[in-house]
């Protein structure tokens, strides 16, 4: 890991360990969990060139599993979380299978479709899913018996594994690996003439972004006590989509901005105006006409200019 | 109709004579301690989407109404401090709404959350109260989970519930329109509440559901012309609809288009709401028969409350506008009763209490599974020919009497945890 | 059941249909010229409704002038929107504009919300098609008839407009060959607001007619926007006839698919889509080359 990396991490850890303190502990937790979505979205679409507008169905998906295991068997959340990741990795292979066939719009439309199918499945499964009132009460359990059900609590019992994620993220983009995706990314005939079989590569990336949006999802719906349908509407692809192009594609470290953004903005104009579609509305649009690199390349070039120019201009 | 009106007339006087003899009333406040100096109520409901009209900004004005009415009945002091009345948009998601009920409970020492429209977003709000051991008092949503399988001691339901609508509904219906029923509802849990206790209703009654069909959810066209075809082909005497709001506007509207009332297929509504009237004229409703908790033409006292309301916001209230009012009024006198704003305190005035006001007749508040029962409505929707004036949209049949429109205790599987 | 039943659930699905072929062929039209997938399609054709319902309570103007007043209003707003806000993004990733659109979708339908409310407005059936046509097995609602054979002949001229004259071969050459056609020296751009303006105005036009059908109300265009996309996919994004072939054919598809299983309406479009993407990935009527 580059130093200035390291002390980004630092920085961000420190940041996160306050968090709760800064704000309150509920948002706090909403901020960590959705960060990680969006860091997963920007896996794929800043490093792989892969807009999914579908990926509610690995964060839903995630959820509704690792709530139905910490409910069901009474499991201690970090292992129902594991279990929501890996529900989530199992729907991402064969969506991720189908859908990188398409590419450009059509990749977005498709995966769109499944979320929507997903979507409509667990409305109908109610005896399994309490369909539109969701999976309620349920436990946050540390250990079995030991119960971690104040939020503030279960935001740092959760965060060492949210963390896990975002490393894991950063580790797949600075390997050969995520070199080889963003390769494909900017020239996917020339890395299969380079005799990549790129098609393994974007399975492999959709199914990892998949698995990160699960992890998030399932912390988010335990440490809420439930999992419920908005978890799984498109409405929820779309958001996420918004924090990574707001923080700037394929930073990672944007990402986890861009949702902390959005969700602070949420979360104000909800409780001081009623006309929160109006300003979120013009913002995406002032956004993509203004400041479409997005939040976090601006600021870093900000940054190494004034670094480069002592006592600057 | 008669007997109605006199008995309403004599609750109404009761009420009043009992309000006026009470101990307390007036003058000679006793002391309220509260806990952190300040009480501070918080309303939390859809300000932006499908329930924003029926409740929404109104639902925080009929509490801020409720609050300065209360301050005027028993001095500026009555509660022995400020008084904060807050809210936020909750936007129909539940994670929304569970987020925001921590903030109100932990940062802004909210007392007491009421309103909360939407079933999921409403229990995630019930979980909260119960672990933070503040009050909530539902009144929006109709979920019977609040007071069954997921009821807790802090968690009050106010107003109406699924059982209610079907419970009135149901029985006049298959009483008086036809035994044979044909039930669509929205596929989701509301809708599929509904037909549960539709269909328990009608049944009891002696009638007979034929079939019962969901529709899509959500209704990505707005199209319901499939049911009402099928509707026209099963030739059901009751067409029981219990789709709300937007939804409701369209199956009534195409209910008419498709002239199913010629072909003597009777409409039964599961929930109306005054504002779905508003969106499609009086008339496309003209004789329907619904359940409501209140009317706002009620009665003087109803009557009174409403004028106010309609100066202040330009509407007439629907019942739940009313219910926020009513739900924070009883929650600060339960105040006033235990001298104190702490939430064990304020719970233990509450359960068992009896009283009437001008939203509630015959109130209980059921320790057993806090379920506020209370007398329903059986209104009618008049032709527009018939209103004496805007938001004149419907008169009241009869009482359905409290026991009846409450769920038995035995039903309710509610295990309240101490 | 009878065949009187079979009958009509067919003229319902094609009813439906109508509104799926008008929405998608102007999203088809949209994608094909400017490479835009316009997530505010589902916004203007809210805005076409309620342009007929304000027509109807401010100026007393009622149906049948406002099928045209409201689409070409709107239109106007839509080339308004093309001017000042999509034409900046025409040399970048087609997910800007999408994101845009997305933006302006949010901020169109929160704005008609503070104004209107969200419950919805009346809007009558015009009177000369109130009554119910006999058509010998069952009766139908003339008006739904109406919306079938005018939303049909509205297909047919666009379609013959594109394929017959001179704006149809630079839209038609510009949707299939853009680089090809910019090369040969015709001038793209200048078509390309009245093409957008165009393609809202359909939207809007589909919006009155559903006015008197359905509840006029901010939110009726979000969840059809998301169903019409996968009628677009499905037709062949950009392809015209595909558009309005694939409209029709979502709309029998659900209306027969209610039989079995009224809920079943939005899986069944999904799930076509799907296998469309697979089986046939440029849609039933794109070429290949799109894809």
């Amino acid at each position: 890991m580059k130093r200035s990396h390291l002390i980004l991490l630092a920085v961000g850890i420190v940041l996160a360990l306050a968090l709760p303190r800064i704000l309150y502990s509920a948002l706090a937790l909403r901020i960590i969990s959705w960060a990680l979505f969006a860091v997963s979205v920007d896996l794929l679409l800043g490093y792989g060139g892969m807009l999914s507008f579908g990926h509610a169905a690995f964060w839903g998906g995630g959820g509704y599993a690792a709530a139905l295991l910490a409910k069901t068997f009474q499991l201690p959340f970090p292992i129902a979380v594991l279990g929501g990741t890996i529900v989530a990795m199992a729907l991402a292979a064969p969506i991720g299978y189908l859908a990188i066939r398409r590419r450009g719009i059509y990749f977005a439309m498709v995966t769109l479709a499944f979320a929507q199918m997903l979507f409509y499945l667990v409305n109908e499964w109610r005896d399994v899913t309490g369909g539109e009132n969701g999976v309620q009460a349920v436990p946050k359990l540390l250990l079995p018996g030991l119960s971690v059900s104040r939020t503030a609590d279960f935001y740092y019992a959760a965060l060492p594994l949210v963390v896990v994620g975002f490393l894991l993220a950063y580790r797949i983009v600075h390997s050969p690996f995520g070199h080889v995706l963003v390769s494909i990314r900017e020239n996917e005939s020339r890395a299969q003439a380079l005799g990549y079989a790129t098609w393994r590569y974007k399975l492999v990336a959709f199914v990892l972004s998949g698995g990160l949006a699960g992890l998030a999802g399932s912390v988010f719906a335990i440490g809420n006590s439930f999992a419920s349908l908005d978890l799984l509407h498109w409405t929820t692809s779309g958001s996420v989509v918004l924090m990574t192009v707001l923080g700037g594609m394929g930073t990672l470290w944007g990402s986890a901005v861009g949702a902390a953004i959005v969700l602070l903005l949420e979360d104000q104009l909800s409780s001081f105006t009623d006309a929160s579609g109006v300003v979120t509305g013009a913002i995406l649009v002032a956004i993509v006409i203004f400041f479409r690199r997005g939040l976090w390349p601006t600021l870093s070039d900000l940054v190494r200019r004034t670094a480069s120019s002592p006592g600057g201009a | 109709m008669k007997r109605v009106l006199a008995l309403t007339m004599l609750f109404v006087l009761v009420a009043t004579a009992c309000g006026a003899a009470a101990p307390g009333g007036g003058g000679t406040a006793p002391q309220v301690k509260l806990t952190d100096g300040k009480l501070v109520l918080a309303v939390l409901n859809d300000q932006s989407l499908v329930y924003a009209d029926l409740s929404g900004k109104n639902a925080v004005e009929a509490v801020k109404m409720a609050v300065e009415d209360f301050k005027a009945k028993y001095g500026e002091n009555a509660l022995g401090g400020p008084v904060e009345v807050i809210t936020a948009d909750h936007q129909n998601k539940p994670d929304l709404a569970s987020s925001k009920a921590q903030e109100f409970y932990e940062r802004n020492n909210a007392d007491a959350i009421f309103d909360v429209p939407t079933s999921s977003a409403a229990l995630a709000v019930a979980k909260v109260a119960g672990d933070q051991k503040r009050i909530y008092m539902n009144i929006t949503a109709a979920t019977t989970d609040l007071t069954g399988a997921n009821c807790n001691k802090y968690t009050f339901h106010y107003a109406y519930d699924t059982y209610m609508l079907a419970a009135g509904t149901g029985k006049w219906a298959t009483e008086n329109l036809g035994k044979q029923w044909y039930i669509i509802y929205p596929n989701y849990a509301f809708g599929q509440d509904m037909e549960k206790s539709f269909r328990g209703a009608v049944e009891k009654n002696g009638g007979k559901v034929i079939q019962s069909d969901g529709s899509p959810f959500p209704n990505t066209t707005g199209d319901f012309s499939q049911l009402l075809l099928k509707a026209a082909q099963l030739k059901p005497q009751v067409l029981g609809a219990m789709q709300a709001g937007g939804d409701l506007v369209n199956v009534v509207k195409q209910y008419n288009e498709f002239k199913l009332k010629d072909q003597n297929i009777k409409l039964a509504i599961g929930l109306l709401f005054d504002t779905d009237i508003t969106a499609l004229g009086a008339d496309a409703f003209a004789g329907v028969v619904y359940t409501t908790p209140w009317v706002w033409s009620m009665d003087d006292q109803s009557r009174q409350f409403a004028d106010k309301f309609l100066k202040r916001t330009g509407i007439r209230p629907t019942f739940a506008h009313a219910g926020n009012y009513s739900a924070a009024w009883q929650y600060m006198e339960a105040i006033r009763r235990a001298g104190s704003d702490d939430a064990d305190a304020v719970v233990k005035q509450l359960e068992g209490y009896k009283f009437s006001d001008f939203f509630i007749r015959n109130g209980l508040v059921r320790p057993e599974d806090h379920w506020v029962q209370h007398d329903a409505l059986l209104a009618q929707v008049k032709p527009s020919s018939e209103a004496k004036e805007k938001f004149d949209y419907s008169k009241v049949l009869a009482t359905i009497p409290a026991e009846t429109a409450s769920r038995p205790l035995a039903d309710a599987g509610c295990k309240m945890p101490k | 059941m009878d065949l009187g039943y079979l009958s009509v659930l067919l003229f319902n699905g094609l009813v439906n249909g109508a509104f799926y072929a008008l929405l998608s062929l102007g999203l088809a039209i949209i994608f094909g010229v400017m490479r835009v997938v316009n997530f505010a399609h589902g916004a203007f054709y809210m805005l076409g409704a309620f342009a007929a319902y304000l027509l109807l309570q401010q100026a007393g103007i009622p149906f049948w002038p406002a099928l045209l007043i409201a689409p070409l209003a709107v239109g106007l707003g839509g080339a308004v929107c093309e001017r000042l806000l999509l034409r900046r993004l025409y040399t970048l990733d087609p997910l800007y504009s999408f994101l845009l659109t997305f933006g302006l979708t949010i901020f169109i339908q929160d704005a008609m919300r503070l104004r209107f409310g969200i419950q919805g407005q009346p809007y009558p059936l015009p009177g000369e098609l109130a009554s119910s046509v006999s058509l010998g097995l069952v009766s139908y609602p003339a008006y739904r008839l109406f919306v079938i054979a005018f939303s049909l002949a509205v297909c047919v001229a666009v379609w013959y407009v594109i394929e017959r004259t001179r704006l149809g071969m630079v839209v038609r050459a510009a949707t299939e060959r853009t680089e090809l056609t910019r090369a040969l020296g015709i001038d793209v751009d200048r078509w390309i607001t009245g093409v957008f303006a165009f393609g809202i105005a359909l939207a809007a036009l589909a919006g009155v007619l559903a006015a008197p059908m359905r509840n006029v109300s901010p939110l009726m265009g979000s969840e059809l926007i998301i169903l019409t996309f996968a009628v677009v996919v499905i037709g062949g994004l950009g392809s015209i006839a595909g558009a309005v072939a694939a409209g029709f054919l979502a709309g029998l598809l659900a209306s027969v698919g209610a039989i079995f299983d009224p809920a079943i309406e939005n899986v069944i479009v999904f799930a076509l889509m799907a296998v469309i993407l697979l089986v046939r990935p440029a849609g039933l009527f794109g070429s290949q080359e799109a894809a």
